[in-house]
């Protein structure tokens, strides 16, 4: 995947997206922006930073998980096998893009319980343990279970100022190759040699 | 007639949405998350972040700190065997005390963990993967270290309970090879969680190798305390101590020396470094970095080891020394839980 800084808007538009494709609960974001504060007033900026799981072609979370819950599939996403997971954190703790939530149980938006408050947050719940479980670690998934169908990830459909390319870094001649080729592509964390999958366009 | 759409105070009415309760802001109040507003607001930014997964006051407050009890008691239980079985082999009470060290690896580092885990019946997975992952390598060498140090204790301990029949005794060659196998697994016991933080690339005040020497001395120094207080509480009397005393002050001397140089490596480090020393020296995790682990873990029992060893205090002297004791295991929870706590991660940009 490529972000282009120079589009995103911090618009939240991803996060919500991967909301309501995962319902996922509250304070776990698979799709996060950050803020990235630089300089000092008058010459100070605020770039957002779209987040997600970087599919490292070399993940830590995959080295250092005991129980092999964590694997990457031969098209490259990095996906947890939740009936392997036993909750450790390890993953967690180590991911230095802090891209893993750990999900003891669900929890209902408004009242914080374990019971859904109304019949979308009964979905919300049917939905999200049909996805995944409790008391294991969850992370992005490039929404495996669109690409696997030919549709594009919900927060790559869903950003309206197409900030987000998607497309197989492997193919010299994808969009994404490309994109990254000539407006000079970069990845987070580059130095920790862990290969990351998703590119940034500079803001400038 | 038509329902009022305008309350009595001339704002406008809200219509209650099916299954939303009315009173939203205390419905937030009860959701709000365990994490400190803060912490919670800096996960959303391009800044250091917390580690929130291990120690106490983490997502789930009380149950992650279990982690914290595993690393600690798998330490000193470890380090308790070891002493016992090498250093203080000859004494009496030696087979008791390196029981105790057992008893503690194999039920309260087990107990603790189970408590730690998100999906404790699947515990077992958590030995599958010791090629890539410190973890796997520590909890097979726990398990090693119960199944070979059981062995080599059999012979003492069966008669305790009238058993006899034990094919070996403590002075068979085969004695021996459980014995240097359960020490070897103790060892690894005792870095392993320094290992397990070293690996941790993004956090600069783990990614050091001071971390699993550090854990190695505060483990041995752990076991020298519990034997030490063992050995008291059995002979009502430190005058038998004698050379622990003396090895348990060279090895406080190399703890200051390992958290001195921690903290430089801190200080020369980049600003995630330098801002996890700060945590750890002036915000609240000062309380138990300084007062506990350094005060009162580390420069009180390193001043009542030195008095002890010039004898003037008579009789005294054996309190000091189990309230040193005491002391020094307070400080090694307390210096792991600092460097849990003090663990941040460096900002993605």
């Amino acid at each position: 995947m490529v972000i282009d800084l120079k589009r995103c808007t911090g618009c939240f538009g991803c996060v919500v997206a991967c909301k309501a494709e995962h319902h996922t609960p509250p304070k776990v974001f698979w799709a996060k922006v950050l803020r990235n504060e630089s300089g000092k007033y008058p010459n100070s900026t605020r770039q957002p930073i779209p987040v997600i799981c970087m599919h490292c072609k070399e993940p830590e979370c995959e080295k250092v998980c005991p129980t092999g819950a964590t694997v990457k599939r031969e098209d490259g996403i990095v996906v947890v096998d939740h009936e392997k997971c036993v909750g450790c954190r390890y993953c967690v703790v180590a991911c230095p893009y802090g891209a893993r939530y750990f999900v003891d149980k669900w929890k209902d938006y408004f009242t914080g319980k374990d019971e859904p408050s109304s019949k979308y947050a009964e979905y919300s719940k049917k939905k999200w343990l049909e996805e995944s479980d409790r008391g294991v670690v969850t992370k992005c998934t490039f929404c495996v279970e669109r690409v696997e169908k030919g549709l594009l990830p919900a927060c790559v459909l869903a950003c309206p100022a197409e900030a987000r390319t998607f497309g197989d870094l492997d193919d010299p001649d994808s969009e994404v190759s490309k994109l990254i080729k000539k407006k000079h592509g970069f990845r987070l964390k580059e130095e920790l040699g862990t290969d990351p999958c998703v590119y940034y366009l500079p803001a400038r | 007639m038509a329902e009022a759409t305008v309350s009595e105070d001339g704002n406008p009415k809200k219509t209650p949405i099916s299954g939303i309760p009315e009173n939203i802001k205390e419905a937030e109040a009860k959701s709000r998350s365990t994490i400190k507003g803060a912490e919670a607001q800096k996960e959303m930014m391009c800044a250091p972040r917390a580690q929130l997964e291990w120690g106490f006051g983490g997502r789930r407050k009380v149950r992650d700190g279990a982690l914290l009890i595993a690393l600690f008691i798998g330490g000193i239980g470890a380090g308790q065997f070891v002493v016992s079985t090498l250093i203080f082999k000859d004494f009496p009470f030696s087979a008791q005390s390196a029981v105790i060290g057992m008893i503690l690896v194999a039920v309260g580092k087990s107990a603790a963990h189970l408590v730690y885990l998100g999906r404790p019946a699947r515990f077992f997975r958590l030995f599958m993967r010791p090629r890539s992952s410190w973890i796997s390598r520590g909890l097979i060498a726990m398990i090693i270290l119960i199944v070979s140090g059981a062995a080599y204790l059999a012979p003492s301990v069966a008669p305790w309970f009238g058993i006899t029949g034990i094919p070996w005794n403590t002075t068979d060659a085969i004695s021996n090879v459980f014995l240097w196998t359960a020490i070897a697994a103790a060892f690894i016991v005792m870095v392993y969680d320094g290992f397990v933080m070293n690996s941790c690339k993004s956090i600069s005040s783990w990614h050091t190798m001071l971390l699993p020497v550090m854990f190695l001395t505060y483990a041995i120094a752990g076991g020298v305390a519990m034997t030490s207080l063992t050995m008291i509480v059995a002979t009502g009397t430190g005058n038998t101590l004698g050379d622990l005393v003396t090895i348990d002050g060279f090895l406080l001397g190399a703890m200051v020396a390992l958290v001195i140089l921690y903290l430089m490596n801190l200080y020369t480090s980049d600003l995630t470094g330098k801002e996890s020393l700060h945590r750890l020296l002036m915000s609240r995790t000062a309380i138990f970095f300084i007062g506990l682990a350094l005060i009162a873990g580390l420069a009180v029992p390193l001043a009542l080891t030195l008095v002890h060893q010039t004898g003037t205090l008579g009789t005294i002297a054996t309190a000091l020394l189990a309230i040193s004791a005491m002391l020094e295991l307070a400080g090694d929870l307390s210096v792991r839980h600092s460097i849990l706590k003090a663990g941040l991660h460096s900002p993605v940009i």
